[in-house]
């Protein structure tokens, strides 16, 4: 089975803040630029209980004093939201060095997400164009909606 | 006229002192400019984007730099003809913003130099081989055919990716400029998984030359990974002695007073 988590950061995101001035450059009406890692676990039944806990203490992927960490009740992104991923991802079997129990593979993507400044989606034509221009190289990745 | 060679700084590049140190070696006036202040650029006759890791690579390697203000000046330059030269983080530029191998168009990449195989840094010395004919490469005048140049790879995306078809394109056009390689000339498996063992590559007037790879790391003796570090140890003048890697810049620079001269 997959598990989804997404660890965002809870201080200022300066990468985050970098694509929108870079995508303010290109003419992208977004106010803000919200940025998350999204972790996908392929992980055994009997351990599913206990991958939450493992992966929280896996202090390079989440740091309580930095880090907001959400398990998602879906291994698709929501609406609004664009991932980004490697085309030849090879499937982790270990993350930062570590294997988790009953962790059978570990795929990463990159989420996205342009807000306005009442704090809703800009349109989805805007966010192509900032996916198709900026977010994504589609020489070796993948934007995923 | 003495031809003027900008090298191109961005927030995280490293490497413009040696970069700049060696273009120096071979004669050429080479001044740093900045990001911030691109209303500069346009005098120049050449620029080199060095290495390092503009804006941190943040989003990508080189994407936040290819949009770049201080870009548009260099993109408008390669597009007249003037000779760019873009070394390891300045090659991911180079590739994100569609001037290398610039089947598509400006700021429209269709390859990329993507993370590493191994998923981590790497820094380990190499060398390179031209494997288009030197006409491809006026950018490096007078480069013989199968140069083998020495260098560092020492990045962490460098493994060159692009869909097939786009592969295909990058050799029988011509785009593929220098392949991994023994000192004999040998070509060898990318250390970083690239593919084809790209380690260089040209847009279609050859004017515009993206290497991962730093030549201006293996400049002098010192700095040379073979017999010749070990035989000058002890001989001050030998160990700062050019090594292979400034021949590179010696081809870059008869270029850029060719070009001045033309």
């Amino acid at each position: 089975m997959t598990r989804t988590f997404a660890v965002s950061l809870i201080i200022p995101d300066n990468e985050a803040f970098t694509a929108y001035e870079t995508l303010a450059r290109l003419g992208v009406p977004a106010a803000r630029v919200v940025r998350s890692d999204i972790w996908l676990f392929e992980v055994a039944p009997e351990a599913a209980e206990t991958l939450a806990s493992s992966v929280a203490q896996i202090e390079t992927l989440y740091n309580p004093n930095k880090h907001r960490l959400v398990e998602r009740t879906s291994d698709a992104p929501e609406p609004g939201e664009v991932w980004v991923a490697s085309r030849d991802e090879a499937r982790a079997t270990r993350i930062a060095g570590r294997a988790l129990p009953g962790v059978t593979g570990i795929r990463r993507r990159t989420s996205w997400r342009l807000l306005d400044e009442a704090g809703q989606d800009i349109g989805q034509s805007d966010r192509d164009r900032a996916v198709a221009t900026f977010l994504c190289n589609p020489a070796f990745q993948v934007a995923i909606t | 006229m003495t031809p003027q060679v900008a090298v191109v700084v961005f927030p995280g590049t490293n490497s413009e002192d040696e970069t700049l140190r060696a273009l120096h070696a071979v004669g050429l006036e080479a001044e740093l400019v900045h990001w911030s202040a691109p209303e500069s650029l346009a005098r120049f006759d050449a620029y080199v984007l060095p290495g390092g890791f503009a804006y941190e690579d943040r989003i990508r390697a080189g994407a936040v730099a290819a949009y770049d203000a201080v870009m548009d000046p260099v993109i408008e330059g390669a597009q007249a003809g003037k000779l760019v030269l873009g070394i390891c983080n300045g090659a991911q530029i180079l590739a994100e913003a569609g001037l290398v191998p610039g089947t598509a168009g400006v700021r429209r990449p269709t390859a990329a130099f993507a993370p590493n195989a191994s998923g981590r840094f790497q820094s380990v010395h190499v060398h390179v081989k031209l494997v288009v004919a030197p006409e491809r490469v006026p950018i490096l005048a007078g480069i013989e055919p199968g140069a083998v140049i020495p260098g560092w790879a020492s990045h962490g995306d460098g493994r060159l990716a692009a869909p097939a078809n786009e592969l295909e394109r990058i050799v029988s056009d011509g785009h593929l400029a220098f392949v991994y390689a023994d000192r004999d000339g040998n070509q060898v498996p990318a250390p970083n998984g690239a593919a084809l063992d790209c380690a260089g590559l040209v847009n279609r007037a050859g004017n515009v030359l993206a290497i991962m790879p730093h030549p201006e790391r293996d400049a002098w003796t010192y700095q040379h990974i073979d017999g010749s570090r070990d035989a000058a140890r002890g001989d001050t003048a030998a160990t700062l002695a050019p090594s292979g890697g400034i021949r590179f810049f010696e081809h870059f620079a008869r270029a850029v007073r060719g070009q001045v001269m033309a």
